[in-house]
């Protein structure tokens, strides 16, 4: 046998596992880049600042009920 | 009824003695005569019919064995052994196959296919396997041209959800340093040709026979048809064997590297992913399979493409086909097509033994790859990584994921791994497909 099969394939391993862990180094690069760009330029909207908690809100709401009870019993008084 | 049985045996051997002497009567007679013979048609009594309908039974071609001379292994070797016993056997070993399938479980959706096939393959006379055969056919239409594999890939990467990974891109790297199971094996195979006599694999077969430690079925087949056919149905058996069986070799290998401290390790949180980096994922992998690696541009493209119609959200319908139906179409193909290779003439060798032992011993050595690098990054990182994540990266999704997730739940009820080992997992496709490459690329 004129060639060393395990030499060759240690020789394959070195290449092998060399452009693996190339590529996947690589590709984590880009993607922490790709992370960073979308953060940077199309991140989600943040929602707008409340102008109320919800705890106006429900007050609001009951105030607003109350001011259309007290418009029809001035409309429509009874007897 | 006995009686009755017994005589139609006798009858049977009788008459395959009678068949057999026929034949070697035949075998002077010179070809040419034998053709013009067949045109015309003669009467012939009952038993000359009858003996003649034996002559073209599986029994008789069991029990009288044709002699040829075939190159077997590299060497020349009288077939009829192949023809006659070899069936037998390679019959018990499809059998073994379906119970494993049914009964355990074991990877059903294709070692049944294979096993049906190779069990169509073994039917004497027949020739299934022949261009003009069913799986002949199959074999040539897809598998020869290693264009299943491919389609199998697609549905693949449309099944895929890269979240995980890009939640915590690190991990990765987990994906790569699993990848040593193939390039590890490639040694073990290439040291067992040089340093004994039973075994005589080929630089191309020890290549094909170590991608199994990639944990990969398409890939596997993919390369075991593009580098040595010949050796198909044994890596095919051997990948989906050894991916069915995950969950029983990794979790010691994964106990006996790890201390108790490092299996309790609790990772933070993932970070919620924008839909729009999963959309660009795929398309940063092929541009750099474009310009790195093209060799895995087959692969790594059917894959993308996959990804990218499931991301895009405008394709579903295209989408769910590659999902579903067809990856399930394909699956059938695929599974009969390979076990067209589960001829005893081809499977019946030392050679195949050989391939068990190295897929087996690819498995374990890329998990333990998997873990030490666990390790090693968890010594040098900022964040908290605990070492079980690595035996993910092996590809085998979604089940590797799903053994560390329950190994880690084992040492620490609540800690929830899934996610976290889904990063190295999905890493271990994207790495088996690269060190694919990489060994298409030195053959070529």
């Amino acid at each position: 046998m004129d060639i060393n099969l395990v030499a060759e394939g240690l020789k394959f391993m070195v290449l092998g596992m060399g452009v693996v862990f190339v590529f996947l180094a690589l590709l984590v690069q880009m993607m922490k880049w790709q992370a960073a760009l979308v953060a940077r330029y199309f991140s989600p909207k943040s929602p707008p600042a409340p102008f109320y908690t919800p705890a106006d809100d429900e007050q609001a709401r009951i105030a607003a009920i109350i001011a259309a009870v007290s418009e029809f019993r001035k409309a429509h008084p009874k007897g | 009824m006995k009686r009755i049985l017994l005589a139609l045996v006798a009858s049977w051997i009788a008459l395959s003695v009678m068949v057999s002497a026929q034949e070697t009567a035949h075998e002077t007679v010179p070809s040419a005569q034998t053709a013009l013979a067949e045109k015309a048609f003669e009467s012939k009594s009952i038993p000359q019919l009858m003996g003649d309908f034996f002559g073209t039974t599986g029994l008789n071609a069991i029990v009288n064995p044709k002699h040829e001379m075939h190159t077997i292994g590299g060497k020349q070797v009288d077939i009829a052994w192949y023809e006659s016993w070899g069936r037998v056997i390679m019959f018990v070993i499809v059998f073994l196959l379906f119970y494993l399938a049914i009964a355990k479980g074991f990877e059903p959706l294709l070692l049944l296919p294979i096993a049906f096939g190779g069990l169509l393959a073994n039917i004497p006379i027949a020739n299934m396997t022949g261009d003009h055969g069913m799986l002949g056919i199959i074999y040539n239409m897809g598998i020869a041209n290693e264009f299943f594999p491919l389609l199998i890939f697609m549905g693949v990467g449309a099944m895929t959800d890269f979240g995980p990974l890009l939640s915590h891109p690190k991990t990765a790297l987990l994906g790569a340093a699993a990848q040593f199971g193939i390039f590890g094996s490639l040694v073990g195979a290439a040291a067992l040709s040089q340093y004994t006599d039973m075994f005589h694999y080929t630089l191309k077969q020890c290549a094909s026979i170590s991608i199994i430690g990639g944990a990969d079925g398409p890939t596997s087949i993919f390369i075991a048809s593009a580098l040595s056919p010949e050796l198909l149905g044994a890596i095919a058996v051997a990948a989906y064997s050894y991916m069915a069986l995950v969950p029983v070799i990794q979790p010691p290998i994964m106990r006996a590297l790890t201390t108790k401290e490092e299996r309790q390790i609790v990772m933070t949180t993932t970070r919620k992913v924008h839909h729009l980096e999963k959309l660009i994922f795929p398309l940063v992998v092929v541009m750099m399979i474009a310009l790195i690696l093209p060799d895995a541009a087959p692969l790594m493209g059917a894959f993308a493409f996959g990804n990218f119609a499931k991301e895009s959200g405008v394709v579903d319908r295209l989408s769910g086909e590659m999902q579903n139906s067809l990856i399930n179409i394909v699956t059938i193909f695929l599974g009969l097509g390979v076990g067209s290779k589960l001829q005893a003439d081809k499977f019946l060798v030392p050679e195949t033994l050989g391939i068990m032992v190295i897929g087996l011993v690819a498995f374990g050595v890329g998990t333990a790859a998997g873990v030490l690098m666990g390790k090693l990054m968890n010594a040098f990182s900022k964040e908290p990584i605990n070492p079980l994540i690595g035996a993910a990266g092996v590809s085998a999704v979604p089940m590797a994921a799903r053994v560390v997730s329950k190994v880690g739940s084992e040492e620490k009820p609540g800690n929830i791994l899934l996610m976290h080992a889904m990063g190295p997992n999905v890493a271990g496709v994207i790495g088996s497909a690269v060190a694919a490459g990489v060994l298409l690329s030195i053959f070529k």
